[in-house]
């Protein structure tokens, strides 16, 4: 009775943020989390790893010079389960600011649900354009292990599920305002399931 | 639009009593807690440092931290309730295994099928294995 409740809850919460402007992101409860890392319908190509979204975003560096509404998108993480979530860094750090601390608790809550227990997971770090491209590239990559390192040490998600990628600006969730804030994000990207010892 | 926050707020608050009975914190409230007892000690004592590999409870428990008592007070509860439910979440396949054979059978493992059954046959589940599913966070 609890569990249609909730769910019913979480349905109506995920139609109401589909109406939402994208600008105003709101915290997720969990069912709307679960729902969106498990989508049977988005299954991640085999073998997608951290090591080959990095290097995608090297390519990307090179094929897309000048401004981001020429560019073309990152394809390689359309249409896969996943989450965005701000996650609140001190300024030009990868320190986690503690106001964020609950955030990266409900995405350990979500990993440690049975439902997805038997799936990995990349987190990945994104930045606005503003500054360097390089250095947003390398800050990024902090910020995701920075993520993940508190996912694995502070809430016992085990390491062997997850996989840090820094995205920089490749990622850019509004292309048409690259230096929006909306654009510095972390994601969790369902990558498939996950078989121990492989 | 208004009725639509009520409805929320009351199927909010619903929620948290529901949660009231949990006996381990959930990983977003324990992230909550922390914050808002200990955060601005962070700032303050710890502002270089990150939340991953004990680093900030070192330097919270370090010399030069005058933390309130609160924090460090919540702190322990934070790491015993997280300690707790991770022993939780590992005991449940031991814990629920008679009950999955005899309240589940014939269900396929994987995508929390064992769960949804233990939890809709709560009734009549052991309660070593209700208390587990219910430390784990799991309903």
């Amino acid at each position: 009775m609890k569990k249609t409740r909730i769910a019913a809850l979480a349905a109506v919460l995920a139609f109401a943020g589909a109406t939402l402007p994208a600008s105003a992101q709101t915290a997720l409860s969990e069912g709307q989390i679960l729902q969106s890392l498990q989508s049977a319908a988005r299954v991640a190509p085999p073998n997608l790893s951290a090591a080959l979204i990095a290097n995608a975003v090297q390519e990307h560096i090179k094929n897309n010079p000048g401004m981001p509404i020429t560019w073309t998108p990152l394809q390689l993480l359309d249409g896969l389960a996943q989450i965005n979530v701000q996650i609140q860094f001190a300024l030009n750090s990868d320190i986690i600011r503690p106001e964020s601390y609950s955030t990266i608790g409900s995405i350990a809550d979500a990993l440690h649900h049975p439902i997805l227990a038997g799936y990995k997971f990349v987190v990945t770090g994104n930045t606005d354009i503003t500054g360097d491209r390089m250095k947003n590239l390398e800050l990024s990559q902090r910020r995701a292990n920075a993520v993940m390192n508190a996912l694995v040490t502070v809430y016992n998600v085990d390491p062997a599920r997850l996989e840090a990628v820094g995205l920089g600006q490749e990622n850019l969730q509004d292309v048409q305002n690259p230096k929006d804030p909306i654009n510095r994000r972390v994601q969790l990207i369902n990558v498939g399931k996950y078989l121990p010892g492989k | 639009m208004r009725f639509i926050t009520i409805g929320l707020a009351a199927a909010a608050l619903t929620a948290g009593i529901a949660a009231a009975s949990a006996q381990t914190m959930s990983y977003s409230d324990a992230g909550a807690l922390l914050a808002q007892s200990c955060g601005k000690d962070i700032e303050k004592y710890c502002a270089k440092v990150n939340l991953g590999d004990g680093a900030l409870k070192d330097c919270l428990s370090g010399p030069g931290a005058k933390v309130n008592p609160q924090c460090v007070a919540d702190y322990q509860t934070v790491v015993a309730s997280l300690t707790k439910r991770a022993a939780a979440q590992a005991s449940v396949p031991k814990l629920c295994r008679n009950d999955v054979a005899r309240h589940c059978q014939g269900m396929v493992p994987g995508d929390a099928h064992f769960l949804s059954c233990l939890n809709a046959a709560y009734r009549v589940v052991t309660a070593a294995c209700n208390q587990a599913i219910v430390d784990a966070g799991w309903r």
